[in-house]
């Protein structure tokens, strides 16, 4: 069977829905929801590679590095402002989320 | 072909079940785990459509860097994981239900519709043969020529994620006693020793 | 493929100009450390002003760095906008980040990374240079909203704010990734020629374009992704509320605009329908939800859900009066924003900040010249006549009116007059209620002078509108062809 653009966005909607579910499923652990926004990442990528093979543009190309590179930067800062609620904190839980309430 | 199928096979398969363990798995080191195992198959998707160096990018910048940076913070955290798994199944109905739903309506409208109209004609930067010019080249040659713009201000996104992390983390803690080399080497020997005379039989 | 030519830099020199400032004050503030960040707060200050004259008075009408950069009147209109709305931002904090022991030479820098990033995403022709300016705002006031790094309070906003937006951004990428694929191209005016020609849009585009809209509608709080609005405004410090409920607002605007306007505007029909949903919503949750507020820093939060609404009801029109009319509600609720907030930075009670509603009461006797303004704006922002937040309202009913939306209209209206309510309540707390505290006089002068600023525009509005209207008209006639 021949592998084409499809079977390349079936595994990018499968991780997009993969990590958003992770998400909105995750009651207790910030750290897996930092996880899954770098999955959702992943399937932009997976999307972006496979319709620059499909279209044979280099374009998509050159977004998915961007991607990747502000990926890195978001991953830096996310943990760093998860560090600093620990510190305050002395846990992760997302149910504790809820200081302010209105 | 086959074994191109075969390949591409085995990387999804791999991929979408280590996206599952990462958001199931009972310890975040595992998850860590587990989406590095994601990046590294990711890669070879890549790999297998010709986007080489992103491959190659993929490895060291994930895998090297921001995996690395993740399992270090579950580390430092230190956590408490036996509690934190409690309350996962509470949301799994309705979440699997939302996530079945979103999942579905992607790939039936994706698979589906997916038609090859004109739009190859509109592309503006085409991918040259790989016989003549190779992947790297190819995106080197248009990253810092046509791209000047983004590569500068991917530069400017990466400064402020280092003044970011900077800010929000450096803790400057009085009464830490640090090396100073120069201090060391600039000191003189009247500073430190002084001689006393020192009568016989007196003490001192 | 030769690419031999130099560049035209000078559209972008005002971009160009605050990229090297702000690296020359970064070194600057490293040697000189945090004493310094009285000085660099008024150096970024003068640079963001040099930036909007270079911004005036530069070339305009120009794409470059192959198409992915554009200067024309409407992003110059909206770069304008946001510098006013960073300088106000950062005039009104000097003395607060100083009483408030977050004296950090960083915090001025990352007001200026971040007011790049806004400067980028208006001036984006691309789905790739929108992303990437849009990244270098948002990451730059992640870190705003966790700034006060030692409250729970601050980092559960940033960590709040820093998830929901970092989703946002993902479901931006997907839709720009399924845009990219079944249009083969990420140049907006590439994408608009195809949509003229080839009249049947694929359902890949539209997932594409709903999966943007979304993406866009969290960026400008409206609702149903309006949920980190209150909590990341009251959890933030003051100031960085402030500047949240300013500058970014218009930019994400002046983006969204720009997206539904010049990619997507043969599918106008298509992107239409979602618009007047989260417009609608917006409107009715924002004014319903403002009612129960006791904290006046989330209050302010529902009062932009609101806002928004009503400017996404000018955009729903679809038409260039309608764009017009949106440019001309966020001048004027970026202008009454300001004044709010200078009033909302001087509730200090003995030296500790208060952000009840009811500390409010008594303002009218312990502080007449604060409570009038005050009083002044809530009835602006209420949308009383012969204010200026009256006309902004007016100006976008006509468009939506001439576009036919009769029943937005009609529930723009009625979420007007609820709304009312609780400005007006305002009003009554502080000229009726008996006083409990007496605030310490806003001493700074650059306070008071923003308040003026804000209380002699709001009323003055009326007597010389023409400049504004017929400069957001140039705006507007700007991005549509």
């Amino acid at each position: 069977m021949e592998i084409g653009i499809t079977h390349y966005l079936s595994v990018g909607a499968i991780l997009f829905t993969i990590g958003v579910f992770g998400i909105f499923l995750n009651k207790k652990n910030v750290i897996i929801i930092l996880m899954s926004i770098e999955l959702i990442l992943l399937a932009v990528n997976i999307n972006l590679i496979g319709f620059s093979a499909h279209l044979g543009d280099l374009t998509g190309q050159v977004f998915a590095m961007f991607v990747l590179t502000v990926a890195a930067a978001e991953a830096a800062i996310g943990l760093a402002i998860l560090v600093i609620y620990f510190r305050n904190r002395g846990n992760i839980d997302v149910e504790n989320l809820n200081i302010m309430k209105g | 072909m086959i074994i191109q199928s075969i390949a591409f096979y085995i990387f999804a398969g791999i991929i979408i079940a280590s996206a599952i363990m990462v958001i199931s798995a009972k310890n975040p080191v595992h998850s860590v785990l587990f989406l590095i195992l994601a990046f590294f198959n990711g890669a070879g998707l890549f790999v297998l459509v010709g986007a080489e160096f992103l491959a190659m990018i993929m490895v060291i910048v994930y895998v090297g860097a921001v995996a690395v940076l993740f399992m270090f913070v579950v580390m430092m955290l230190d956590i408490n994981f036996v509690e934190l798994r409690q309350g996962f199944l509470q949301y799994l109905p309705i979440g699997l239900l939302i996530g079945l739903i979103l999942l579905v309506e992607l790939i039936l409208i994706l698979s589906s519709q997916f038609e090859d109209p004109q739009i190859l004609a509109v592309s503006s930067l085409p991918i040259p043969p790989i016989e003549e010019v190779e992947n790297t080249k190819a995106l080197g040659n248009v990253l810092y020529t046509k791209y000047i713009y983004l590569f500068q201000s991917g530069g400017l996104i990466l400064l402020t994620a280092m003044i970011g992390a900077i800010v929000l983390t450096l803790r400057s803690r009085p009464g830490i006693k640090k090396q100073v080399i120069a201090k060391q080497v600039s000191r003189k020997r009247e500073d430190s020793v002084e001689i006393k005379k020192v009568t016989p039989g007196a003490g001192v | 493929m030769q690419y031999n030519d130099v560049p035209n830099f000078l559209p972008a020199l005002p971009e160009i100009f605050m990229s090297v400032i702000c690296m020359v004050l970064l070194i600057f503030g490293v040697f000189k450390g945090n004493k310094s960040t009285y000085l660099i707060s008024w150096l970024v200050i003068l640079s963001l002003f040099l930036t909007s004259l270079f911004c005036i008075l530069g070339p305009k009408d120009e794409i470059i760095f192959s198409n992915i950069f554009i200067v024309d009147d409407f992003s110059i209109f909206s770069k304008v906008l946001i510098i006013i709305g960073a300088i106000a931002a950062l005039a009104m904090s000097l003395s607060y980040i100083r009483n408030e022991g977050m004296e950090k030479f960083e915090y001025p820098i990352l007001i200026m990374l971040s007011t790049l990033g806004m400067m980028m995403m208006v001036s984006a022709n691309d789905l790739i240079s929108l992303y990437v300016g849009l990244e270098l705002q948002s990451l730059a006031l992640y870190v705003l909203a966790a700034f006060k790094r030692d409250t729970l309070k601050s980092s559960e906003a940033g960590l709040k704010y820093f998830v929901l937006g970092a989703l946002s951004s993902g479901m931006l990428l997907y839709g720009a990734s399924l845009i990219y694929g079944f249009s083969g191209t990420t140049n907006f005016e590439t994408i608009q020629a195809m949509f003229d020609s080839n009249n049947e849009p694929s359902l890949g585009i539209i997932v594409g374009i709903v999966f943007i809209i979304s993406a866009m509608a969290f960026k400008v709080s409206a609702v149903p992704f309006h949920m980190w609005t209150p909590d990341v405004y009251e959890g933030s410090t003051t100031s960085v509320t402030a500047f949240l409920s300013m500058a970014p607002k218009v930019a994400a605007m002046a983006l969204f605009i720009r997206l539904v306007y010049v990619p997507f505007y043969g599918l106008v029909p298509e992107w239409q329908q979602v618009v007047i949903l989260i417009s609608a919503a917006s409107m009715v949750i924002g004014s319903l939800a403002a009612i129960r507020q006791t904290n006046i820093k989330r209050l302010m939060a529902y009062s932009s859900i609101g806002h928004m609404g009503f400017a996404l009801l000018g955009l729903s029109a679809g038409t260039q009066q309608g764009v017009e009319s949106v440019l001309i509600y966020m001048f004027i609720y970026l202008f009454m924003n300001i004044g709010v907030f200078v009033v909302i930075l001087s509730m200090r009670v003995n030296g500790v900040m208060v952000e009840n509603i009811n500390d409010l009461s008594g303002l009218g006797k312990n502080n007449p010249f604060l409570a009038i303004i005050f009083g002044i704006l809530m009835f602006s922002l209420a949308g009383i006549p012969p204010l200026a937040g009256f006309f902004g309202k007016f100006y976008v009913f006509l468009a939506a009116v001439d576009s036919g939306l009769y029943i937005l209209c009609v529930i723009g209206v009625i979420s007007s007059v609820i709304g009312a309510f609780y400005y007006l309540r305002i009003v009554k707390i502080m000229y009726f209620d008996d006083p409990v505290d007496i605030f310490e006089k806003p001493n700074s002068a650059s306070m008071i002078s923003l308040l003026s600023i804000s209380g002699i525009f709001t009323i003055f509005f009326i007597v010389a509108p023409t400049p504004l209207i017929s400069w957001a008209h140039h705006a507007a006639s700007s991005i549509i062809q």
